[in-house]
C-alpha cells in the first residue's frame, strides 16, 4: 500500500545531488499531467461556474434595483411613447450586433445597449425598452421615484402624486404621512383580499361542490331509474340545489360588497411620460423607493420578496406572483414515490441479496437492474401513460365512475405520477440496498443466527439496521432524481396551472386523481411556453435556483451519508 | 426447525415460540414473492410497450357482416352513405335500390336481416329519352354523373338525412336531387367516358364521345361566386377542345387535384397530363406506366385519395401509383412512378378508395384484396365464392360493400386500424406525394383529412445518435482526462472534495441545463460564436503548452506548486485564457469569418451569416452544439465518476511496481493504469452514451425539434426522446401514432439497454480480473 504520490515525488533526484541545477531533466511526461489537470480544472469551472451563474440571476430577481431616469439625446429613436425621458431599472446590458446597413461612427466596433424595465405595460404596451449608450444623454437616481407591484399589468414605476380616501378626500405626495397610509391602505387591501378568496374558494368552493354532487344524483335517477322530473326524490333533490344555488348568491354579493369597498381607495401618479393614472389600491401589493434603500434595506426587502415568492400563487399566466403550488405539488409528489418506492425496492432487495439463490440466474437479474436505471425516463413515462393512466385509471373509471362525465382517474394525476416515478427509480433503490447489505459483515449474520434468531428475525433486527444508512442513501438518490425529473410527468399529469391542490381540506384530504403543479415543470413551461418569455426570465431563473437548491441539498445529503457509511464500515467489519 | 421436540423430553421453554416460526415461514414466503413480483413488474414494462406495439405489423381483418339479395341484375354503381346504412344500386333504368341496414349490426347473426324499411327503390327523374351510356360515381359527396347515348349529362346528388324524430332509432333518409347540365361537348354523340370535379370554387367535367371513329374530347371548367348565402351559380369559365393533343382513342379520363389536373389514357397506354392554368388547358406531360412491359397497355386507371396519386393496372395485372411532384431539374410538376405492387392476376375489376387513408380496394376474378398505396403493401386478401362486380369501401374503412352476380349485396367490416404502419412505414424510404425522391420522413400530422402521415423511426434515431454524438464529442476528452488526472495525480486530500462536486454536476436536473442552453446560451452563441471557437482552441493549447514548458522549469520554481495540485493554479490561469479567448473572438470574426454586407458592400465580420454562404448549410439558434454543450453537463460526471472509480480501483500493486521501476508518474499512469482500467472506461462510455441518447429535456428544449436528418452542427434535429415527449400527450389512444411513439420508446429502451448491458458486463468481468491480480 506504498504506492502514494510520495515515491513518484521522490523521484526527482534531491537537488543537492546535482551539479548543475539546469541540468535536472524533467520526469517523463510532465506536460501530459498538465494536460489532464486542466480537464479536471475545466469541470470544475463548469459546475461552479453554472451554479454561480444560476445563484446570482435567482437572487438579482429579488434585489431591488436602482431605478434611473434617463434623459436621451435629441434626435433618438429609442423614445417611450414620443417621451425623450425614460425610468426604469437596468435588466441587461450588451454588445449589440449592427444591423445591416448601418455604419458606425469613426473608430468604433460596437455599439452597447441597455435593457431597461420601464415597467406600466398598461400605460407603454410594453415592459422592456432597448437603449444604446450613444443616446443617453444624462443619469439620475431621483429619490422619489417609486415602484409598485401590481396585481395585474406586472410592475408600475412612477411619481406618487395623491391619495384618494374612501371618504373622497384626497392627500397629497407630499404630506408626511403619504407613505405610512400608503401602506397601511395596501395592507388593509390585502386584508380584504384575502377575505374574499376565503369566500371564493372556500365557502362558494364548498357549495358549487354540492352542487354538482346533486345535479349528478339527479342524473343518475334519471338515467338509471327513469324517474321523472315529477317523482318525490327528484323534486327534494331539486328543492335541496335551488337552496345550495341561492346561498352561493348570497355569498357572491358579499364578495361584490368587500370588492365594492375595495375600490374606493385610490392611488393617482404620473409615470415618466408625464401621464397621470388612477388606480384602486386594491389592485396594489406593494410599493417602494428603490433609489432610497441602503443595502440592509435591500437585503430585507430581498427576503420579503423571496418569501413571498415560495409562499404565493402564481398570478399573471405564471409569469408574476409566487410559485407556492409547485413546491407543494413537488413535495407531494416527491412523498408519495418515496412511499411507494421503499417497500418495493427494499423487499425487492432483500430477495436478490438474501433469499435467492446466488448464481448465474441472480446475476443477470441483477445485470438488468441495474441497466434499468439506465433507461431513459421519457420511457418510463410512456409506460406510466399507456399503463397506469388508460389501462388501470380505464378500469378504475369503469367500475367506480360510470357516471361522471369527464374521466376521473383515465387522465394523468398525481398518483400515476407518483407511481412513474417510483417505478423509475425502483432499480435506483434496488441497487443502492443491495449494496448496502452486502457491504453489512456476514459475521453478524452468522452471529446472529447462532444465537437462534430466525432468518427473518436476523433481517429485520440485524441487517436493516445495519444497512439502513445505505437504503436512506438510495432514497435520497431516488428522490433527488424524481423531484428534478420532468419528462415523465409531462405524460402522466402535470400541468401548468393547477386550480387546486392534491391536499388540501375538502374531504377526503388527499386527492390522488388532481393534476399538479412541479418545479421542474414550472421552468420548461414558463420558458417555453409563456406568452411573455422576457417577462417570464427572472421568475425561470428564480424556480430554477430553488430547484438547484432542492437537488443539491438531496445529493449533498447522500454523499455525506455515503461517507460516513464507509468510514463505519471500514472498522466496523469483524 | 420446524419439528418441536415433545414437551416430555425437553422444556417447553427451550422451543422457539409458534409465532416466530410462522412469521419467518411467512417473511420468507412474502419476500420471495414479493421479490419476485416487482422484478417481474420492473421487467413488464418491456411487455407491455411490447403489446401495445404489436398491432402495428398485423394486417387487416375482414369479416362477412351482412349478405342481402336485392335482385337488381346489372347494377352500375354501388354506393353508400357515410354511415354505412342504407347502401344503394343503380341500374340502368336509372333506378336506386337502397337497402336498408338499420342502425344495429346484424342482431342473432342473422345476415340477410334488414332494417325495418327493408329494400326501397327511387326511380330517377331522368329528362326525356335518356339514355344511360356512361356514368362515374364519387364517394366524398354522394354524386354521380351521368352521360346518356345522345350526349346529354345529369348530376345525380344522393342525400342523406339523418332523421331523430323516433329517439329511440336514428332513420337515414336518402333523397336523390338532379342537376342537367347543359350540353357539353359535341351534340348527340355518345357519351361514352367523363369525369368531373365539384368543390366549393367551381366544377370541372370531361367528357369523350364517340363520334363515327374518332372521340372528340371536351373539358368544361365552371367557376362557383361565393356569396354570403351559401354557394352561389356557376358560370362557365373556359370550354377547351383536346381531342387534337391525345393521339390514337381515348379510352379514359380523370380529373384530379382541386379540378385543375386532369389525366386522359389512351388505347396504347399513354397517360396525357394537363394541368389548368390561367384559363389554359395545357399539356404537361404524357408518360407510359407500363411502357416497360410488353403489353404496355392500361386497363384501369383510379385516383388515391386526395385525387393527386393514381393507380393503374396493366392488362396483365402489374400495378403501379403514379404521383405528381415537382422535379428538381426542371422545376415543373412531373408524374412519376412512386410505388410498385404486387400484381394482381389480371387487370383489376373492380376499384374502390378509402376515404380516410391511402388504402383501397381492388379485385380481379375472385381475388379481393386491401391494398395501402403509401407503404406499398397487401393488408388482406381473399378469394370469395364468387367473382364480385361492384365495390365500395365505406365509413372511413371501417366496412366494405360488394355486389355479386344476381345482385347480392355483401358487406364485410374491415378491422385495420393501422393501415400506414409497417415495418417498411417505419424503417425504410418511402416516397411519399409531394415530395422529390423517396426519404425518411416523420411528419405525423397535417392539416386535412389527405394528409399522408409520414411515420419514419430513421430521423428520429439519426437525431438521437447526432445530439448524443456532439454531446460526446464535448464530454468525453473532459470527462476522461479529469478522471485521469483525479485517480493519478491528484492529493487524496482535494479528491475527497473534487469527486462529490463532479458528482453534484450529475444531479442537475435536465429541465435546468435545457432551460439555460436554449435562453441563456444559445443567444450568447449566436452571437459570440468565434469566441467560443477562439477559447476552444486556446484552452487545451494554452494548458499542453504550460505543460510542457514546466518540465523544462528549473528546478526550484518547480517545487514551488506541489504535485498533485497543479489543477488548483489552472483555474486562474483557464480564467484569464477564457476572457482573452471571449475578447479575440470578435477580432477573429472580423478577419476570418466575413461577409459582404447587402446594402453598403463592406465586409462585415458575421459568423451566423458567414456558414451558410461558405457551406451552404443553415444556421440556427437553437443547435446541435449548444445540446452537446449542454448534455456534456449530463455526460461528464457520468463518466467522470465511473472511470476515475475503475482507475483508482486499479491494484495498488501495478502501481508500485512500475514506479519503483523507475517510471515517471506519467508512465506509470498511462502505460500501467491506463491498459488495465481500460475496458472499465470503455464501459463508462457506454453509460454516458446511454444517459446521452434518451436525454430528453435538454432536446426538447435547446433544439429546434425538427426531424431532419443533417450532420451539420449548427441545426437542430429531433430526437426520439423528445419526439415522444412532444407528440404524446396530444395523441390519442391507440391511434396509430400512439402506438408508433410506443415503438419509439421501444427503439429507445433497447438502445439503452443493449448499451448499457455491454457496459455493465464489461465491468463485472473486469470486477472479477482485478480481485485475481489484487
Amino acid at each position: 500500500m506504498a504506492a502514494t504520490p510520495e515515491i513518484s515525488a521522490t523521484q526527482e533526484p534531491p537537488s543537492g545531488a546535482s551539479t548543475e541545477r539546469r541540468h535536472v531533466k524533467p520526469p517523463a511526461g510532465e506536460g501530459f499531467v498538465w494536460l489532464t489537470a486542466m480537464g479536471l480544472a475545466f469541470g470544475i469551472i463548469m459546475i461552479l461556474g453554472l451554479l454561480a451563474l444560476i445563484f446570482v440571476k435567482g437572487v438579482q430577481t429579488f434585489w431591488p434595483r436602482d431605478i434611473h431616469v434617463v434623459e436621451l439625446v435629441d434626435d433618438s429613436q429609442f423614445t417611450l411613447q414620443g417621451s425623450s425621458t425614460i425610468a426604469g431599472s437596468i435588466s441587461d446590458e450588451r454588445v449589440k450586433r449592427v444591423p445591416s446597413g448601418q455604419i458606425l461612427a469613426e473608430g468604433e466596433k460596437e455599439a452597447r445597449e441597455y435593457q431597461f424595465f420601464v415597467g406600466n405595460r398598461d400605460a407603454y404596451g410594453l415592459s422592456f425598452l432597448y437603449v444604446d449608450a450613444d443616446d443617453i444623454a444624462s443619469w439620475e437616481e431621483p429619490e422619489s421615484i417609486m415602484q409598485a407591484e401590481r396585481i395585474g399589468w406586472g410592475d408600475s414605476i412612477f411619481y406618487p402624486v395623491s391619495l384618494t380616501l374612501a371618504d373622497g378626500s384626497t392627500l397629497p405626495a407630499d404630506a408626511p404621512e403619504f407613505e405610512a397610509r400608503l401602506h397601511a391602505l395596501i395592507d388593509t387591501a390585502a386584508e380584504r383580499r384575502e377575505e374574499m378568496r376565503h369566500i371564493n374558494r372556500g365557502e362558494i368552493g364548498h357549495i358549487s361542490q354540492q352542487i354538482v354532487e346533486k345535479e349528478r344524483r339527479m342524473r343518475v335517477l334519471r338515467e338509471e331509474d327513469g324517474l321523472e322530473a315529477s317523482a318525490p326524490e327528484m323534486q327534494e333533490l331539486q328543492a335541496e340545489l335551488d337552496q345550495l344555488q341561492q346561498e352561493s348568491r348570497q355569498l357572491q354579493d358579499e364578495v361584490a360588497q368587500v370588492r365594492d369597498r375595495n375600490d374606493q381607495e385610490q392611488l393617482t401618479y404620473r409615470v415618466i411620460t408625464g401621464e397621470e393614472r388612477t388606480e384602486p389600491i386594491s389592485d396594489l401589493i406593494k410599493v417602494w423607493k428603490p433609489n432610497q434603500m441602503g443595502f440592509f434595506d435591500k437585503l430585507a426587502w430581498f427576503g420579503g420578496d423571496f418569501w413571498s415568492f415560495m409562499t404565493e400563487e402564481p398570478r399573471e399566466a405564471n409569469t408574476e406572483g409566487g410559485i407556492f403550488p409547485t413546491i407543494f405539488g413537488t413535495v407531494v409528489l416527491v412523498m408519495m414515490m418515496s412511499a411507494a418506492v421503499m417497500p418495493f425496492g427494499v423487499i425487492a432487495a432483500i430477495y436478490l441479496r438474501e433469499y435467492a439463490t446466488q448464481g448465474p440466474f441472480v446475476q443477470i437479474v441483477r445485470i438488468s437492474i441495474n441497466n434499468l436505471a439506465g433507461v431513459p425516463s421519457i420511457v418510463y413515462g410512456v409506460f406510466g401513460l399507456g399503463f397506469f393512466v388508460y389501462f388501470l385509471g380505464g378500469t378504475i373509471d369503469d367500475i367506480f365512475f360510470p357516471h361522471h362525465e369527464s374521466s376521473v382517474f383515465k387522465s394523468g394525476g398525481i398518483l400515476w405520477a407518483a407511481l412513474t416515478l417510483a417505478l423509475m427509480t425502483v432499480p435506483v433503490v434496488v441497487v443502492a440496498t443491495e449494496e448496502a447489505f452486502a457491504s453489512v459483515p456476514s459475521g453478524l449474520r452468522e452471529a446472529s443466527l447462532a444465537c437462534g434468531a430466525s432468518k427473518w428475525q436476523t433481517i429485520q433486527r440485524v441487517v436493516i439496521p445495519a444497512a439502513a444508512p445505505g437504503i436512506l442513501t438510495g432514497l435520497i438518490l431516488a428522490i433527488a432524481r424524481g423531484a428534478g425529473e420532468v419528462a415523465p410527468l409531462m405524460l402522466v399529469g402535470v400541468i401548468k396551472l393547477a386550480p387546486s391542490l392534491p391536499v388540501d381540506a375538502t374531504p377526503p384530504f388527499i386527492h390522488l386523481e388532481r393534476k399538479f403543479m412541479h418545479l421542474g415543470f414550472h421552468i420548461f413551461d414558463l420558458g417555453f411556453q409563456s406568452p411573455d418569455s422576457e417577462a417570464a426570465k427572472p421568475m425561470v431563473f428564480a424556480t430554477t435556483f430553488l430547484l438547484i437548491m432542492l437537488v443539491i441539498a438531496l445529493n449533498l445529503g447522500a454523499i455525506l451519508i455515503r461517507e460516513r457509511l464507509r468510514k463505519k464500515y471500514a472498522y466496523g467489519s469483524f | 426447525m420446524a419439528e418441536t421436540p415433545p414437551p416430555d423430553l425437553f422444556d417447553s421453554r427451550y422451543a422457539v415460540s409458534k409465532r416466530t416460526l410462522r412469521v419467518d415461514a411467512f417473511m420468507n414466503q412474502f419476500i420471495k414473492a414479493g421479490g419476485i413480483g416487482i422484478i417481474l413488474a420492473v421487467f413488464g414494462i418491456f411487455i407491455f410497450i411490447l403489446l401495445e406495439i404489436i398491432p402495428l405489423f398485423q394486417g387487416a381483418h375482414v369479416k362477412l357482416e351482412r349478405e342481402i339479395e336485392t335482385g337488381v341484375q346489372h347494377p352500375i354503381v354501388l354506393g353508400v352513405d357515410e354511415w354505412s346504412e342504407a347502401p344503394f344500386l343503380l341500374d340502368q333504368e336509372g333506378v336506386l335500390h337502397f337497402a336498408d341496414l338499420g342502425e344495429e349490426s346484424a342482431p342473432g347473426g342473422d345476415m340477410s336481416q334488414l332494417g325495418p324499411r327493408g329494400l326501397f327503390t327511387q326511380q330517377l327523374d331522368l329528362p326525356e329519352g335518356f339514355a344511360i351510356s356512361a356514368w362515374q360515381y364519387h364517394q366524398e359527396g354522394n354524386q354521380i354523373l351521368l352521360g346518356s347515348t345522345d350526349g346529354r349529362l345529369v348530376l345525380v346528388t344522393i342525400e342523406y338525412e339523418p332523421d331523430f324524430s323516433d329517439p329511440d332509432h336514428r332513420v337515414i333518409r336518402p333523397t336523390a336531387s338532379l342537376d342537367p347540365i347543359d350540353q357539353l361537348g359535341v351534340a348527340g354523340a355518345p357519351v361514352i367516358g367523363l369525369d368531373f370535379y365539384d368543390g366549393p370554387n367551381g366544377r370541372l367535367i370531361a367528357v369523350v364521345q364517340e363520334q363515327g371513329d374518332t372521340r372528340p374530347f371536351n373539358v368544361t371548367a365552371f367557376s362557383r361566386r361565393r356569396s354570403l348565402f351559401g354557394p352561389g351559380k356557376l358560370s362557365p369559365v373556359g370550354e377547351y377542345d383536346l381531342t387534337e393533343k391525345i393521339p390514337g382513342t381515348i379510352d379514359e379520363v380523370l380529373v384530379g387535384g382541386s379540378g385543375n389536373t386532369l389525366l386522359a389514357v389512351n388505347e396504347r397506354g399513354q397517360v396525357h397530363y394537363f394541368r389548368l392554368q390561367d384559363k389554359k388547358f395545357p399539356l404537361e406531360q404524357v408518360f407510359e406506366p407500363f411502357g416497360d412491359l410488353k403489353s404496355p397497355g392500361i386497363a384501369t386507371a383510379n385516383w388515391l385519395l386526395g385525387s393527386t396519386s393514381a393507380v393503374f393496372t396493366s392488362p396483365s395485372g402489374a400495378m403501379r401509383i403514379f404521383s405528381v411532384a415537382r422535379d428538381p431539374e426542371a422545376g415543373v410538376l412531373r408524374y412519376q412512378q412512386f410505388h410498385e405492387l404486387s400484381d394482381l392476376d389480371g387487370a383489376a375489376d373492380l376499384y374502390a378508395r378509402s376515404l380516410r387513408n391511402r388504402a383501397f380496394m381492388v379485385a380481379h376474378g375472385d381475388e379481393v384484396s386491401l391494398r395501402y398505396a403509401t407503404t406499398a403493401s397487401q393488408r388482406w386478401s381473399d378469394t370469395l365464392d364468387f367473382a364480385p362486380t361492384q365495390g365500395v369501401v365505406g365509413s372511413g374503412y371501417g366496412d366494405m360493400f360488394l355486389v355479386g352476380e344476381g345482385g347480392k349485396l355483401l358487406k364485410f367490416d374491415i378491422k385495420d386500424p393501422h393501415p400506414e404502419a409497417g415495418f417498411t412505414a417505419f424503417f425504410g424510404k418511402i416516397w411519399y406525394e409531394g415530395q422529390p425522391e423517396p426519404q425518411y420522413r416523420w411528419e405525423s400530422s397535417g392539416a386535412g383529412d389527405e394528409f399522408e402521415p409520414k411515420l419514419s423511426m430513421m430521423p428520429l434515431i439519426f437525431g438521437s445518435l447526432k445530439g448524443t454524438f456532439y454531446a460526446m464529442l464535448f464530454a468525453v476528452p473532459i470527462a476522461l482526462l479529469a478522471a485521469f488526472y483525479t485517480s493519478q495525480f491528484l492529493k487524496p486530500r482535494y479528491r475527497r472534495v473534487v469527486k462529490p462536486m463532479m458528482e453534484i454536476m450529475a444531479s442537475l436536473p435536465s429541465v435546468v441545463l435545457g432551460f439555460l442552453g436554449a435562453l441563456f446560451f444559445a443567444p450568447l452563441l449566436e452571437y459570440r460564436f468565434p469566441s467560443v471557437l477562439m477559447i476552444l482552441v486556446l484552452l487545451p493549447t494554452v494548458a499542453f503548452a504550460i505543460g510542457i514548458l514546466w518540465g523544462y522549469l528549473p528546478l526550484r520554481f518547480r517545487i514551488l506548486i506541489p504535485q498533485g495540485s497543479e489543477f488548483f493554479y489552472y483555474i486562474p490561469i483557464l480564467l484569464v485564457v477564457a476572457v482573452i479567448g471571449w475578447y479575440l473572438g470578435p477580432v477573429v470574426e472580423n478577419l476570418v469569418f466575413t461577409v459582404k454586407d447587402p446594402a453598403t458592400g463592406q465586409m462585415v465580420g458575421d459568423f451566423t451569416q458567414w456558414w451558410p454562404q461558405v457551406t451552404g448549410l443553415e444556421y440556427n439558434q437553437r443547435n446541435s452544439l449548444i445540446v452537446g454543450f449542454m448534455m456534456g453537463f449530463a455526460v461528464i460526471p457520468i463518466v467522470f465518476t465511473i472511470s476515475e472509480d475503475a482507475m483508482s480501483s486499479v491494484p495498488p500493486l501495478l502501481k508500485s511496481a512500475a514506479l519503483a521501476l523507475g517510471a515517471s508518474r506519467w508512465q506509470t499512469a498511462f502505460r500501467v493504469i491506463l491498459p488495465a482500467a481500460s475496458p472499465a472506461i470503455f464501459s463508462s462510455l457506454m453509460i454516458g452514451l446511454g444517459r446521452a441518447v434518451g436525454e430528453t429535456m435538454i432536446v426538447v428544449m435547446a433544439t429546434g425539434n425538427t426531424a431532419i436528418m443533417d450532420p451539420n452542427i449548427f441545426n437542430g434535429f429531433r430526437a426520439l426522446s423528445a419526439n415522444i415527449a412532444v407528440e404524446l400527450p396530444e395523441a390519442p389512444q391507440e391511434s396509430t401514432l400512439y402506438r408508433t411513439l410506443f415503438l419509439g420508446a421501444m427503439v429507445l429502451f433497447i438502445m439503452t439497454f443493449i448499451i448499457n448491458t455491454i457496459a455493465e458486463v464489461t465491468r463485472v468481468r473486469l470486477r472479477r480480473r482485478y480481485k485475481s491480480i489484487g
